[in-house]
Formats: C-alpha cells, sequence, structure tokens
C-alpha cells in the first residue's frame, strides 16, 4: 500500500542544515508499527519536530514544519500520501486559535493534539469498515486491487456476517495482490488471484469493485496503485458500482486533469528509448512479462503459473530497468467512482471537494 | 395526575396511529409524515423531563415503534429525524446562550478541523462537547433550561409541520421556470406533488402532458382526469407506449416516494422504465418531491423487499382460477431508480442534482439518528 520508495540522491545537506532533528529517520521508526499509515506517520513526525523545535514565533514554527515536510518529501519518488499528512497537520497549525500568553505551551498543545488525532485516526478503517457493510450483500463477489488495509478490514469485517468471494489482482510489479490473497484466505474467504490483464475477463462476475487508495484528490478522483484506473474503467463499462475507501487525512488538495499531472509522473515515466542504431537488441521491444522477483513467490502459489506458456517467464521478465519507467500509481477520473467511503461518512465524489475547501479554506 | 392522563392520551394517539400504519389504513409519504408530527407534537407536549437526553430518548422510542409498524413509509422515520435536529439546535443555541459558550478552543481539533469541510454551519461535536463539559454542576441548570425550552421546542414542530403543509406550494413555485409553451411531458402514475406542479404551471404556459396509464394500479388513469379536468391537454397512454413515444416528449416528469442518500429514489414502478426510455433518448428525467421524503439510508435497492408488494389480484384475479395455483406472481409497487438516470431534484427549498441530495441530508439530520 504504502508505495514511498527511497530516492538515489539523499539530501543529506538538507539535514545537515537541521542538524537537531532528522524527521525522516523519525519517520521511519513511526512507521515501523504496522498499523501507522504514511500520512499519520508524517504527522506524528511533525509532531515530533515541533517538539524538538526552538522556534519562538508561530511564523517560525510554520516555517519549520515547511522545511520538515519539504525534507520528508524529498526522500520519496512518490510523496503524494506523505504530503496529504503533512499538508493536514500544517493548515491545521495555521489556523490553531492560540491566544495563549506562552509560546511554549502553545508548541506541548500542538504536539498533543498531533498525538491524539493520530490515536484517534487508528478507529478510522474498523468505522469505514462498518459503513461499507451495507453495501456487501449476502454471497456478494468483490473486487479488489492491491492490498489495501482499509479494504481487508472491511473484507474481514463482512466475511463475519456474510458470505463474501473475493477476487484480487496481483497488482504488478510490487505484486502485493498475493498479500490480500494470503491473508483472505487464512482468514477463510475464498479469493482468487486474478491476472492484471484479465480485470475485464472477470469483471462480468463481479458484483462490486472495493478499492482502497493513496490519496483523494479535491475532483473526488483517486490515486491509487497503478491499475486502478483501468479497473474503474472497465467496472463502469460493466455497470459494477466502484466504492473507494479513504480515511479523511487522504483528501488530498490536489486537481489532476490527467495521469500526467501526478506529482509523481516524470518525463521518464512510459518515455521511448533513444536507438543508436535500428533495434537488434531485442530487450528493448520484449513485451512485458512477469518481474523475476515477484514470479518465484507467486509461482509457488498459483498453480496456473506452472503451466507450459510461463515455464519460460524467466527469459520474458521485465527488467528493473523497464519497471522502472513505469508509473507506481495512477488516477482515476471521479465519474468512474460511485461512492467513497471514508470516517465522516459515506460521499459521492463531488462531496470529497467540499470537505478539503472547509480544511483548507477556512 | 394529570399528567398521567396526558400521557395516556399521547400513548393512545401513538398507538393508533401504529395501528393505521400496519394495517396500511394510512399511507401515502406526506400523509404519514403529517401524522407523525401530530403524534410527537403531543408526545413534546405532555412529555416532563429533567435534561434534554430524556425527550430525545422519549422521541425516538416513540419513532422506533412507528418506524417498525411500517418501515417502507421512510417519511416516519425521516420526521422524527427532522424533529430531533430542530430539537437539538434549539437546545443548543439556549445552552450557549446561558453558559456563555465554553469557548471554541476546547474543541478545536484535528478532527473537528476536518469537520470543518462538513455542510453544517458548526460541526456537531464542538457543540456537544461544550454542553458536556461539567454534566454534574449543570444539571440543575438544564433541567431549568429544559423546561423553559418547550415552547421553542413545539415552535420548533410547528416548524417542521408548517413545512410539511406547505410543501405542494414550494415545490410548484418554480414550474413556470421549468414548462415551457407547447412543451411536451410524460408522467408516470398519480403523484399529488406532480399535480401540484403541473396545475401550477398551466397558470402561465399550454401544454401537454402524456400520461402512462401505469398498470396495474392504473392510478395514470385518474391522474389524466385530474389534469384534464384542469384545463390542461392530456394524453393517456398505456405502459407499453412509453418508449416509442420518448422522441416526441420534452421532459419527464416524476414523483417519488423515497429519496435516497446516494441520488437515487424510489419511485411507483413503471419509473425505471420511463427513466430508462429517456436517457436512450437524452430526455431529461425532473423528480418533483418534498424534502420531506430524504432519507438517510445509501443501499436500500440491495433488498428485494424494500421494494414493497402490492396486491398481486390486479395482476392476476381469481377469475384466472386453474392459472392462480400455478404460477407465483409478484407485483411489486416501487421501482430503484439510479441517481444516474434522473438530472434534478425539484424540492420546496431548490433544484438540487442528484449528487448533491447526501448534502441535504448531511445538513437536515443529525448523523446520530440514522439509526433511530
Amino acid at each position: 500500500m504504502s508505495t514511498a520508495t527511497r530516492l538515489q540522491t539523499s539530501p543529506i545537506e538538507t539535514m545537515r542544515r537541521r542538524e537537531q532533528f532528522d524527521i525522516y529517520s523519525a519517520y521511519r521508526r513511526i512507521l515501523g508499527n504496522e498499523k501507522i499509515s504514511t500520512p499519520l506517520a508524517a504527522i506524528l513526525a511533525l509532531t515530533e519536530l515541533i517538539e524538538k523545535s526552538n522556534a519562538g514565533t508561530m511564523f517560525e514554527l510554520v516555517q519549520a514544519l515547511k522545511e520538515g515536510a519539504e525534507v520528508l518529501r524529498k526522500w520519496f519518488t512518490n510523496s503524494i500520501s506523505v504530503n496529504a499528512g503533512c499538508e493536514l497537520f500544517i493548515a491545521f497549525v495555521t489556523l490553531f486559535p492560540h491566544e495563549s500568553a506562552d509560546f511554549k505551551d502553545l508548541k506541548i498543545e500542538l504536539a498533543e493534539q498531533g498525538r491524539q488525532y493520530v490515536n484517534e485516526a487508528m478507529s478510522y478503517r474498523e468505522k469505514i469498515a462498518k459503513l461499507a457493510l451495507g453495501f456487501i450483500k449476502d454471497g456478494s463477489v468483490i473486487l479488489t486491487h492491491s492490498y489495501s488495509r482499509v479494504v481487508m478490514q472491511a473484507l474481514l469485517l463482512a466475511h463475519k456476517q456474510k458470505r463474501i468471494s473475493v477476487y484480487v489482482t496481483e497488482a504488478r510489479p510490487r505484486g502485493s495482490g498475493i498479500r490480500t490473497h494470503d491473508e483472505l484466505t487464512a482468514a477463510g474467504i475464498p479469493c482468487t488471484v486474478v491476472l492484471d490483464s484479465a480485470v475485464a475477463y472477470v469483471m462480468d462476475k463481479v458484483d462490486l469493485v472495493l478499492v482502497g487508495s493513496e490519496a483523494v484528490v479535491e475532483s473526488g478522483g483517486l490515486i491509487n496503485a497503478v491499475g486502478s484506473n483501468q479497473m474503474a474503467i472497465i467496472a463502469k463499462a460493466a455497470n459494477t458500482p466502484v466504492y473507494a475507501m479513504a480515511e479523511s487525512y487522504k483528501f488530498h488538495r490536489l486537481f489532476p486533469l490527467s495521469q500526467y499531472d501526478l506529482p509523481t509522473h516524470t518525463p521518464d515515466i512510459h518515455s521511448f528509448p533513444r536507438l543508436r542504431t535500428r533495434p537488434t537488441d531485442s530487450t528493448n521491444v520484449r513485451p512485458s512479462v512477469l518481474q523475476s522477483q515477484v514470479d518465484l513467490s507467486s509461482k509457488q502459489r498459483l498453480p496456473s503459473s506452472t503451466s507450459a506458456h510461463t515455464v519460460s517467464s524467466s527469459e520474458y521478465a521485465m527488467s528493473p530497468e523497464q519497471i522502472r519507467l513505469n508509473p507506481e500509481v495512477d488516477y482515476t477520473r471521479p465519474d468512474l467512482i460511485s461512492l467513497v467511503f471514508s470516517d465522516v461518512g459515506i460521499l459521492t465524489p463531488e462531496g470529497v471537494s467540499q470537505y478539503l475547501v472547509g480544511m483548507f479554506a477556512g | 395526575m394529570s399528567s398521567e392522563r396526558g400521557s395516556a392520551t399521547s400513548q393512545r394517539q401513538i398507538e393508533s396511529l401504529v395501528c393505521r400504519l400496519r394495517r396500511r389504513q394510512l399511507i401515502g409519504s406526506r400523509e404519514t409524515a403529517l401524522e407523525t408530527v401530530h403524534v410527537i407534537r403531543q408526545v413534546v407536549l405532555r412529555a416532563r423531563f429533567r435534561h434534554i437526553d430524556e425527550l430525545i430518548g422519549m422521541i425516538k422510542s416513540v419513532g422506533r415503534r412507528l418506524v417498525d409498524a411500517q418501515p417502507k413509509e421512510h417519511t416516519v422515520g425521516n420526521t422524527i429525524r427532522k424533529i430531533l435536529h430542530h430539537i437539538r439546535e434549539e437546545y443548543n443555541t439556549a445552552a450557549q446562550n446561558s453558559t456563555l459558550k465554553a469557548g471554541p478552543k476546547s474543541g478545536f481539533s484535528i478532527s473537528n478541523f476536518v469537520l470543518m469541510g462538513q455542510p453544517k454551519k458548526q460541526s456537531m461535536p464542538q457543540k456537544s462537547s461544550s454542553v458536556e463539559r461539567n454534566p454534574e454542576s449543570s444539571v440543575q441548570n438544564d433541567s431549568d433550561l429544559a423546561q423553559g425550552l418547550k415552547p421553542v421546542l413545539m415552535e420548533a414542530i410547528q416548524d417542521v409541520l408548517d413545512e410539511l403543509e406547505t410543501v405542494y406550494d414550494n415545490v410548484s413555485k418554480s414550474a413556470k421556470d421549468h414548462i415551457h409553451s407547447d412543451e411536451i411531458i410524460l408522467t408516470i402514475g398519480k403523484s399529488k406533488t406532480v399535480e401540484a406542479y403541473l396545475k401550477s404551471a398551466a397558470h402561465y404556459r399550454n401544454f401537454t402532458v402524456i400520461v402512462a396509464e401505469t398498470c396495474p394500479s392504473y392510478s395514470g388513469h385518474e391522474m389524466a382526469r385530474i389534469l384534464s379536468s384542469a384545463g390542461i391537454s392530456t394524453v393517456l397512454v398505456p405502459d407499453s407506449s412509453i418508449y416509442a413515444i420518448m422522441s416526441r416528449v420534452n421532459k419527464v416528469i416524476l414523483g417519488a416516494h423515497a429519496i435516497l442518500a446516494n441520488g437515487g429514489m424510489f419511485a411507483i414502478t413503471g419509473s425505471l422504465m420511463a427513466s430508462n426510455a429517456a436517457r436512450a433518448h437524452s430526455t431529461p428525467v425532473v423528480v418533483c418531491a418534498g424534502q420531506f421524503k430524504l432519507t438517510p439510508l445509501w443501499n436500500l435497492y440491495h433488498q428485494y423487499g424494500a421494494l414493497d408488494f402490492a396486491d398481486p389480484s390486479s395482476v392476476l384475479g381469481f377469475e384466472e382460477g386453474s392459472l392462480v395455483e400455478k404460477v407465483e406472481v409478484v407485483n411489486p409497487y416501487y421501482d430503484y431508480v439510479n441517481p444516474e438516470l434522473l438530472d434534478v431534484y425539484i424540492t420546496n427549498d431548490g433544484d438540487h442534482p442528484p449528487s448533491s441530495v447526501y448534502r441535504l441530508i448531511k445538513e437536515t439530520y443529525d448523523d446520530e439518528d440514522t439509526e433511530l
């Protein structure tokens, strides 16, 4: 789910300037807790920054927070969810009513508020799972994408009361779908892994599509692991409802109009190779098949992948270089999403923007 | 003593309403809503309570009984929710005035901050937290406050009643802006709201209404009679020709039984067919309905039984003798029309697209009342 990966170039210089506090290591340490998602970890890291900071005025403090957020952001190729957390917290700090005399007290209070919020936010997944329960009828076949903790919680909760079966996409290149499959199977839910390219094939059997999200943007659209968009398009064509699940701290003030407006998009993504000569080197034109690393683990679990066709998979595996040229997340337009389940209630995609405006314009 | 008798009378009233709902002697969304307000008004009038929560508890328990008596009349629950919302609002304004407000800071946390985006002017948790701050010391204060509040509460209930009584007038206020001269309108079934709407437009415009006869209740017949006696040129057609005539229709106007939070609605059978035909011809579909039909439920359409079933004898009478034993006859009374097929809701408080219905619902009801 948290698709944050390290960049090769470490922003050591920027860190040296803030020698007292290493926000990234704090962030990593917090994220060690399985239950804490990236935006919340970012908020907690910022509260630690507040505690350690020696800012004497509100302006300095906000400045410090912004720098901290910037440092944190530089560590990732995909900073969307971290960003959502940081922006929420900074907006909160800016608008916090502070008539009190002592600035130290205010800092303590702000840090306290941050921690309190994170504690509260831990229960959000449960809340969302309960909301979704009414939409899953007995005997439903559900399609989900990749691995999402909130979707897992919803499925496990639904399993306690209803008979459900789940199709999950493999979600290449990470293969997180396998994790979903393993956990659901362990819980006794009938679950089958579906090739990312077989979503259209399976769609007619599906009653509803349930996806998690990395962020929900102002248009009501969704940023999620790559493949969500095509899944939503196919679901729309088949008239299957798509429900997105997002905790409210994932609401993100961004208005992408296309895939290429996402902050994660770089010119490298899907760029064509510059050929020196005619393409004699066949690696460039090879069809993309399984990634070798995922292949090993999935082959053991998937009997189908041991069939004659895929034996040669190692030969046709996508090289890490080729994978690097592919996006990690994509953007799903709001008109493809039926509803967004969030801890503030069930919203139509349009409703999300209202919350964002209320939070950031107020 | 007198209050004993008083509560007995209101008990009797509740009992009688429960019975009439259960026996289907009282049908129709507006009538049930009106009766519900009357009963709740009696309950509040007679109620003796020390704290506002007691009163809310009382209203809720009455509400539960009424809803259980006839779960498919959604307006009963809606009315209860609306009254509760009004009562809380009045109480909170009064409480804030008397305790000189607990300061906005106590309620300012990140989660409330997120809630600032909520459609309400002031987020609820903030208010309730300021009320609960010192429950012990303010009990005396609260009970005085609660009793003194009664006239205000009665007024709040009267507001709900007034809204119900004026609903047709307010819905049809904008009729002449939506219906133009020489238009051909298609409608289905007999809805009082649509009837008022068309009649009001007829004062200003000349237009033709095509009424589908709406088998098997044939309520379209009555609708056609009412409209033509009001001087509107009316054509009655069988349901099966809805698709065929759709190419000539400028607008489809439907009534609703209940509007769901996702923007879909329950309406008389045939509405789904008419809306689908309209979609195929890109004809706009307009729904006329009072806001008391807004129902804070999202997923009723999952339940087969939610459609409500009418008497099958109108589909297959006993005179068919030999057949009756061999076939199962169902006569669903309502269609679920999904929001994608609808263009606009014309309500007594403005026109709204289906996608913002959930927001109206958040504004009208309190979240804690969704489950009565």
